[in-house]
This record gives C-alpha cells, structure tokens and sequence, in this order.
C-alpha cells in the first residue's frame, strides 16, 4: 500500500525518537507483567517455606526484583511519555511542512480549491490523526509484540511447550482481530468522513440560508431533513464505537480465559512434577499481565484504518516531492524589456462562448491603460491571463518579445506585479507582508511605499510601526487601510510591468486623490494596466479601454 | 423571553443540566461498573483458593468446578464492563441529539436576524458538528469514571479489610494520596489543555493562513521563506509544549508509582507474613489463599482510577465546548413560533403595527420603539434612516422572523406568503433548479423558472450557466457573481408568486450599472402585479421610486412622506 510509503517518509525524521519510546513502552507493559507475576511467585514460595515445604527460600532477590519493577515501570512509563511526545511532535512539523510543499505544488486552481474553510478543517484533522501514529498505532503493536515475545520466551523456558503456545495464540487471535478491525474501520471511517462532509453542506446551507427557508416556508422541512441525516450519521458512528469497544472487551475476555486455562495447565504440570508451585502461579500472573498490552490492540487496529484514510487523503494532494527549494530569491536577472503585446486574445471558459475578445493592443511605460465596463464582462480575468495565471482561450501575449506562458514563474513574477482584486495578506506584521521575496528591502524602503500610499503616518501615530500586527486577513486594519497596504507591497515587488485590478477599492475620495497623486509617477514609469468601475476617478490623460464597446464578443 | 436575554448558565450546569433527563443510562454505567468489579472479586478468589487448595491441601479440591466458577465470573465481568461502556454511548448520543435538535429549534425560532448576529454559518455547523462532539466525551466517559473512581476502589478495600487489614490499609494509604495527585493532575491538565489547545489552534492557524495566501507568496516568490516559516513555526511549538508537557507527564509518573509501589508493598508484606517473620495482628493467620486473594485485587483497584485520569482531558473539551455552546441555547430561550402572535383578521390593510416595541436585550436601547404602522395592499414602501436605525428590525418583524416585546402585528392571509430579498442571497449547494424551486412548488416546469430567470436578467444562455437549470451553484460550487446571485434571488421571488415582497437592501452590494438594471426589473414586476413592497434602503435611487418613505432614527418612526 502506497500510504505507508507516505507515512514512513513522514515519520523518517523522527525514527530515533519513537524506537526508544516503543521500547520504553514495551518496558513499561513488561515491568508491569514482572511486577505481577514476581508478586505471585514470591507468595507463593514464602507460602511454602511458611509451611515448611520449601528449604532455603532467598528472600533479597525476589523482593529486590519487585522493587526494581515497581521503579522501572514508573521511569519506563514517564520516559515513553516524554520521548514519545517529542516523536509526535518533531513528526507534526515534518507533516506540515511536507503538506504545505505538496500543496504549493499542486496546479493553481486545486491550490485555490483548498481555500474553503471545510477544506481546510479536513486538512488540519487529518495532520492531527496522523501525527497520533506513533504514540496510539505502532507504539502499542511494537511493544505488544516485544512484551509477548518476552512473556512467551519466559514460558519456554520454565514451562512445556504448550504454555507458550498458548501466550502466542492468545496474541495472534488479538492481532488479526485488531487488522480485520482496522480494514473495518478503514471502510466505515471513509464513509463516515465523507457523510459529515455532506451534513456541513447541509448545515451551513440551513443556517446561511435560513431568511430564504423562513420566508418561503421550507424551514421545517429542511430542518426535518437535517435532522434525519443527523439520526442516520449518529447511527453509523454508535454502530463504529459500539464494535470498538466490544472488540475491547472481547480481547480483555481471551486473555482472562487465557488465564484461566494456564492456571489449569500449570496446576497439572505441578501435580505430574514438571514444575513447582511458585513457577505456576508466575506463569498464571504472568499470563494475566499480558492484558494491559494486548487491550490496546483493537484500539490501534482501528485507528490504523482511519490514519491509512487521513494519510492517503493527504498523499492525494500532489506528488511526492524530493526536497528541493521552490523558484525565487535573488533579483540578479536583469529586468527584461517592459512592452507587453497583446495579439488577438479571447479569454473565457469554454471556446464556444467566449468573454472577451478578440483584443489587440500594446502596452509601454509612460501611458497606464484604464480597462473599465460593465461588471460581469471579464476584466479580471482578462488581468490574470495578462499575469499569466490563465490560459487563454486564442491568442497571443508577449512580454519584452517572449511569450508570457514560456517565462518561468518566478521570471514572470520578476516582470509582472499582479495586485488582485481581492486583498489577501498574511497573518503577521506590516513588515513582514512588505517584504515577502524580498528580505533584502530596508526598513526605509519600507516606510517609503507605505509614504506612497498614504499609510506611513496611520502607523507612525499606532507606535508599532512595521511590526504592527494587521491579524487574521487582515483584521486589525480596516478595509480601505488593507487594500493601500497591498498596494504598497505591489510598489516593492518593483517590476516593469504593473497590473492593477480595482486598486481603490473601499477607498474614500479624498484618499483616492492623494495616493493617486503619489502614485502617479511610479506608474507611468512602467507599463501599466488599471481596471476599474470609476475611471472617473484616474487621470483623463491615461487611454480608455472601454470593454463594453471594445470586446467584441457581445 | 427575547433572543439573548439573561446571563448564560456555566459550562458545568449546562452539562449537568443536560444530563437530567438521561440520568438513568448513567445509573447502568456506574451499576454496570460495579458489577464488573465485583465478578472480578469472584474470579480473583476462585483463582486464590484454587491455587491455595492445590498446593497446600491437594485432597480436598475439586479443580473443574472453581475453574467453572471463575470461567463464568470472567464471561460476567466482562460482559458486564462492555454493557456500562455502551450506557455511557447512548448518554452520549442522548444528550448530543438533545443539543443538536436544540440548536436547529433555536435558529428556526429565533430567526435569521439573531442567528446571523451569533455567527456566521460556518460557526454554526462547527457549534452543531465538532462542539457537540465534544461534549459527548463528559456523558460517555467522564461521568462513568468519575462515579466509579468512587464506587469500585471502596467495594475492593471493604474486600481487602475483611481478607487482611494490613493489606487493606495498605491499599487504603496509597488511596488518600491520589485524590490528592487526582487533583493536581486534574487541576494541571486543565490548564495544560487549554494552553495547548490555544498553542495548537494558533499553529493550525499559522498554517491555514500559508495556505490561504500561497496566491500572495507565489506573486512575491516568497514560496521557499514561507516553507522555512511553516518549519520553524512547527518546532517552536515542539520546543514550547516539550517545557510543558515534561512537567505535566510528572503526575501519571506520580500515579503509576502509587500503584506499582502499592502492588509491591502488598507483595512483600504478604510474603514475610507467610514466612512468619512478621509477629502481628492478621499476619499470623494469614493463608496464601488471602495472600494471592489480595494481590489479585491491587492492579483492579487503581484501574478505575487512571480510567479517571485520562477521561479528565475528555472533561476539559467538554466544558470549553458547552463555553461555546451555552449562551446560544439560553440566549435563546424557548421563543413562541412567529406565526402564534400573527393573528390574521379579514381587513382592508395587508400588514397593521401597532404600538410594536422590540429590545434585544433588556438593557439596550429598544430596537424599535412604539411603531405603528399600516401597509395597504399594492403600496410600495420604502424603510430609510442611518444604519443601525432598525430598518432590518422593522422588515424582520413584519415578516415574522422577530415577534416583538409589546404590541401587535396583524397581517391579512395574503400577507402569510412573503417574499424576501436580502443583501446578498444565499445559493443553496445544488442545481439552479433546485435553487429556484425553493421558491415554489417542486413540481414547476422548466420553461417557467427559465422565464422567470430571464425577467430578473439572467438568461439562460449566460456563459456562467453552461448547463443550463442544471448548473451547480452554491458553496464549493462554481460560484455566480453577487449580481447574478441577486439574479437568482430575484427569480425566486417571483416564482413565489407572493403578494408582499420584503427587500432589504437588495442592490447594497452591487455596483451601480447592476444595481439600477435589477432595480428597474423588479419594479417592473412590482408595478404590473400589484405587489405590495417594502424595502429597506439607504440608496435614494431606490427610495425616490417608492410611494411612501418612512424614516426611522434609533428605532422611532420619524417621519412618514408620501411622495
């Protein structure tokens, strides 16, 4: 299977740390057995030396021993604790840097799909079950596995035969019932998460649209209707945690059987002579012991299946990747000519029903471009495929003579500074967003741009200045304040061509006014192209592209 | 009662309130419990005394039989443990369908109006998926520990006092001291989870707004910096939770000694007292039969104890989710439905107010203040006046969305049916169709919503619909634009076939050339149907076109204008 290629990559980096906490678990299950097991032994010599049966009883060892096990299975079991948690968490930074890398990679549309909030949520649940391997799935089968071989290697050797046959086949019963629970529980896992992806449709279309629902008086019966899946998926999930503890209890059940029937082979050993009284007791306690590592199986069993599900979801995001830097840094290229030619472009979804186009035109420093027109016309998507983030449906666009679609993306971004229509920032400081790609930029350069967009003195007079904290997209700035803070990272991207989607969006007209008139000369320096639903607010001097009369297509 | 009223209960009596009607699942599991470790007494015996039997008086055993007893005991216990673990499932599921039924009948009899001011939808499918999940891990697994960390430790002590006081009062020290560590554990892991879970959101976060902004990174070809970002941000929070979680794993080490160190002492005391070095009380009767007796019970009687401790990080989930989910049930409170109070009257007016007077909270400023009002069939009304004014009060009342404190709404039957146009429409995840059906009967032809669609100046052809009805739209769909959507809206509204349409501020969002297309097509409609509007607006394009302006001013009809 492909997802444990997937998860021992994941889980190389830490490998040293989670063998030491598997085996400090083992130690923990087996100090447990030895603790147990001594005890009865001990009891049961005393008991016979009390009576005068045994001779010579040593009394330091035994006693000596349960102490050891007493101390050793604390140490052990805060050392699987500690180590084990720092395995889970050096693999928690590997998983997010890898899924971060895999997604980066991944074809831009598929990047973008992964912005919804359920996306998202999916995401983070499935880094979180999978960082949870090492210390709930294969901590518990490898220490199970040593503490069974180390019970049933003891038996051998104190014991016919059939004591430890019957330790191994107490376990291997354990183990295939915890794999057949871990296929079931890969099964019913997947169509649980997939049923819950369906109910939050269900849910944020019940409250989002709950003013619809009301008025045309559907709300009872959606809410009926979101209430019946909800019966259905409590069911499924009852249905799993029902198997799962019965599975539990059903293991717990065969090793006390397993007990049982030791006990009755040990005191027939001992009545034939084969082995003494205290040695039937151990192996009796002995045998008990082992349900403290064999409980945990089913449990990990079935997590197996589920973290199986999370780790191939994650696998699906994209190719595995050697490490390898993504494309960036230094602006060592000279810059290429600014003249961009655009030649009989058609842009649009499919051939047969085009937005735009054809549309011919040149672009060179000196007169920025001002495309407007009605909404719904594809003036953004026209910008984007100028940046070269979409392709178009025919034609051709050149920058400094080479076609845009053969530029390497980060030579693209070299030339091409794009500003969306939608403000995205990270969440973190001023400083930090102005100077994405470009750690090279001076505090000074920095306050420059937020001078040329009429944000400097805003957060000179907050005190923190370019560290101020602008939040989660942006909260902490408000909508007109956010847009110019895009608008000064887009003067330090400093590339010959500028494409400018609803740059003044949110903002009022005296500020309009003033940025524009700082902006003005940075603009017309390069080849730029403005889309806007006011062109009244930029200077007539700047050509008109009017799309609803120029694009042709409708 | 009104919408958010009252302090919320804590988090604790929310739970415990929830348990009240369900109490008896919790009896099973606790009874359960103590059955299961009570048949554990009867296998540890039949163990001890058959070993004791066979080795010290062969003769006089039958071993078949106690291992027949003990066999049955085993089946019982276990049977028995699986049946109280499933009684605190079903509480579980009990109380986490009670909540959630409880959230759907707290939306639909509330309102879309405070629905929205508690949340977004995407709050509200997590409240109703991930926090009442949550809360199911108190009914499932805490109680039942809890219970029994009380229940099982006494019944195996009052066993071990009546076997060997020694051994008894062995078990019974190390007892004082783990509620003790109990508390500590549970004191600390409180704190520790709520400090790890903020760490551990604050990362998810970090990591969600990378891949949010991964548009920005590429275009700053910033991608390699925000990979070594994510990394470092990782091991910072290893670093950070490792101080942590060193200091927090003392306690289970603490507990595990107790128990290992209880076993050991029982151990070696039995064993000397066997031996007869030990020349006191019960030591000189003691048997092996007690002895193993005893030794059998230790492990059994810490076993409730850590079921306890690690349920203690289920609790703590809990109650930071019922923190969430508490004040939406209370403030809610049991609102009659909107169509009790709307008493219909055959009258000559479509919509009557009088005296209507509605405070969010008691405490506030009232939303709207005495406001009479009388709406006659075929008036279009506009509702203006600065935000916060109470023009979407005013508009929710008088669809019934909001029942007011004091004074009364009548409407006449053709003011039942409404129409509704918001800010920006919501599009149900499916097909257009579906979309459009909402707004009507399910059986209507295609040709009929493709008609209505062309009126609101969505044609059919539009290349965002290239599959025609069938188009899905809606979140994680291909998304329409929001004059499209108000497209939609609109189309539904008049399928509806409504005689009072209920606008508010239905071309706010849209830019002006949208806006005045959408405006005019809707009143087009309005007019030659005779449909009675009312629309809230700050738009003077749109308020000029009206019959009648009522002005609002902090929730008080200022003026009424005729034009």
């Amino acid at each position: 299977m492909s997802e444990w290629r997937f998860l021992r990559t994941v889980f190389g980096n830490a490998r040293a740390w989670t063998g030491v906490a598997h085996l400090l678990l083992a130690l923990t299950w087996a100090a447990g057995i030895a603790l147990l097991a001594l005890s009865g032994w001990f009891i049961t010599a005393a008991a016979l030396a009390g009576a005068g049966v045994l001779l010579g009883l040593d009394l330091f060892t035994p006693s000596a021993g349960i102490r050891a096990a007493a101390l050793l299975r604390t140490l052990a079991r805060y050392g699987e604790r500690v180590i084990g948690h720092e395995a889970v968490l050096r693999i928690l930074a590997t998983l997010r840097e890898t899924t971060f890398e895999r997604i980066a990679r991944l074809p831009i549309p598929e990047q973008r799909a992964l912005r919804s909030g359920d996306l998202q949520q999916r995401l983070t649940a499935d880094i979180d079950t999978l960082d949870a391997v090492p210390l709930r799935i294969t901590g518990p089968m490898t220490a199970a596995l040593l503490a069974v071989l180390a019970a049933s290697s003891l038996a051998g050797w104190l014991a016919p035969w059939p004591a430890p046959a019957l330790i191994l086949t107490t376990a291997l019963i354990t183990g295939i019932a915890a794999l057949a629970g871990a296929r079931a529980g890969r099964a019913r896992g997947k169509s649980l998460v997939e049923e819950r992806m369906r109910q939050r449709v269900g849910l944020l279309d019940f409250f989002g649209g709950l003013t619809e629902l009301l008025a045309y008086r559907k709300a009872r019966a959606r809410q009926r209707q979101v209430e019946e899946r909800e019966i259905r998926q409590a069911q499924r999930l009852h249905v799993q945690e029902t198997i799962a503890l019965i599975s539990e209890q059903a293991v717990q059940l065969l090793v006390a059987v397993a007990t049982l029937v030791m006990l009755g082979l040990a005191l027939h050993w001992h009545a034939a002579g084969t082995i003494s009284a205290p040695v039937a007791v151990l192996l009796t306690l002995m045998t008990l012991g082992l349900n403290e590592a064999l409980g945990t199986l089913p449990g990990a069993g079935w997590r197996l299946g589920e973290s199986l599900q999370a780790a191939a979801r994650l696998q699906a995001l994209g190719h595995e990747t050697r490490p390898q830097s993504f494309p960036g840094g230094a602006q060592t290229n000279p810059l290429p000519h600014p003249k961009v030619e655009v030649d009989h472009l058609e842009i649009g979804h499919a051939a047969d029903h085009p937005f735009l186009g054809p549309l011919s035109f040149t672009l060179e420093p000196g007169q920025p471009r001002v495309l407007c027109g009605p909404s719904g016309l594809g003036k953004s998507t026209l910008l984007a495929t100028l940046a070269g983030e979409q392709t178009p449906l025919a034609g051709m666009i050149r920058v400094g003579g080479r076609a845009i679609g053969e530029l390497p993306e980060a030579e693209r971004y070299r030339c091409v500074a794009y500003l969306p229509q939608e403000t995205v920032l990270l969440d973190d400081s001023v400083g930090h967003n102005l100077s994405l790609g470009r750690p090279e930029l001076s505090d000074l350069d920095m306050w420059e741009a937020l001078e040329m967009v009429d944000l400097a003195r805003t957060l000179r007079r907050e005190g923190a200045g370019l560290d101020y904290p602008i939040g989660e997209e942006g909260q902490r700035l408000s909508g007109g304040q956010a847009r110019r803070l895009a608008l000064a990272w887009l003067v330090l991207r400093d590339a010959p061509v500028v494409l400018l989607d609803e740059p003044f969006a949110n903002l009022d007209a005296a500020t309009v006014e003033r940025v524009l008139e700082r902006l003005r000369p940075w603009l017309e320096a390069r080849s730029s192209v403005i889309v806007t639903h006011a062109p009244e607010q930029l200077p007539t001097t700047w050509p008109r592209i009017d799309l609803g009369t120029d694009g042709r297509s409708r | 009662m009104h919408p958010s009223q009252g302090s919320s209960p804590s988090p604790d009596a929310f739970l415990s309130a929830r348990l009240r009607a369900n109490r008896r699942w919790l009896w099973l599991a606790w009874s359960s419990g103590l059955g299961a470790a009570l048949a554990t007494v009867t296998v540890a015996g039949a163990i001890a005394w058959l070993v004791h039997q066979t080795l010290i008086e062969p003769s006089a055993i039958v071993p078949w039989f106690w291992l027949g007893v003990a066999l049955f005991a085993v089946v019982v216990r276990y049977s028995l443990q699986a049946l109280g673990d499933w009684a605190g499932l079903q509480l579980a599921r009990k109380v986490r369908r009670e909540i959630r039924d409880d959230l759907l009948g707290a939306a639909v009899a509330a309102g879309p109006l405070w629905v929205a001011a508690q949340g977004h939808s995407g709050t509200w499918a997590t409240r109703y998926q991930d926090q009442v999940e949550a809360v199911g891990g108190y009914f499932s697994r805490y109680l039942p520990a809890l219970g029994l960390a009380f229940l099982v430790p006494l019944a195996l002590l009052i066993v071990a006092f009546m076997l060997d006081w020694v051994a008894g009062l062995l078990l019974l020290l190390s007892a004082p001291l783990i509620p003790i560590f109990m508390a500590l554990i549970g004191m600390g892991s409180q704190q520790i989870h709520e400090a790890q879970q903020e760490r551990q959101h604050r990362l998810a976060g970090h990591f969600l707004d990378r891949i949010r902004a991964l548009d920005l990174l590429r275009r700053s070809r910033a991608l390699e910096a925000a990979r070594k970002d994510v990394a470092s941000a990782a091991q910072e929070y290893r670093r950070l939770s490792m101080r942590v979680l060193r200091v927090a794993f003392l306690s289970s080490a603490v507990m595990e000694f107790f128990s290992a160190v209880a076993i050991g002492l029982v151990a070696i005391y039995v064993g000397f007292a066997l031996l007869g070095f030990l020349q006191f009380g019960p030591a000189e009767e003691i048997s092996l039969f007690k002895g193993l007796f005893v030794l059998l019970i230790a492990p059994e009687y810490f076993q409730p104890l850590r079921r306890f401790a690690q349920s203690y990080h289920d609790r703590a989930g809990a109650l930071a989710a019922a923190n969430a989910l508490a004040p939406v049930l209370h403030g809610h409170s049991a609102q009659s439905a909107p169509a009790g109070t709307l008493r219909p009257e055959p009258q000559p007016h479509l919509l009557r107010l009088t005296e209507v007077s509605l405070h969010y909270r008691p405490e506030d400023t009232p939303a709207l203040d005495q406001i009479s009002l009388t709406i006659a069939p075929g008036e279009r009304v506009a509702v203006v006046g600065p935000s916060g004014s109470g023009k979407s009060t005013l508009l929710a009342v008088c669809a019934g969305f909001l029942t007011p404190d004091t004074g009364s709404v009548q409407r006449s039957q053709s003011a039942r049916h409404f129409a509704w146009i918001g800010q920006s429409s919501h599009l149900f995840h499916g097909t257009l169709r579906d979309n459009l059906l909402l707004g009507t009967e399910p059986g209507t032809a295609d040709e009929t919503l493709i008609e209505a669609l062309e009126t609101a100046g969505l044609p059919i052809t539009d290349p965002m619909l290239p599959e025609g009805l069938d188009t899905r739209i809606g979140e994680m769909a291909r998304g329409l634009s929001g004059g499209q959507a108000q497209r939609v809206a609109l189309a539904r509204a008049l399928l509806s076939g409504s005689r009072l349409w209920l606008l508010d501020e239905p071309t706010s969002a849209l830019d002006r050339d949208t806006a005045e297309d959408l405006l005019q097509r809707l009143l087009k409609h309005v007019r030659s149907h005779g449909i009675t509007l009312m629309i809230a607006t700050h738009q003077e394009a749109v308020w000029t076109r009206m019959q009648r302006i009522i002005d609002l001013d902090a929730g008080r009809l200022r003026t009424t204008v005729h034009v």
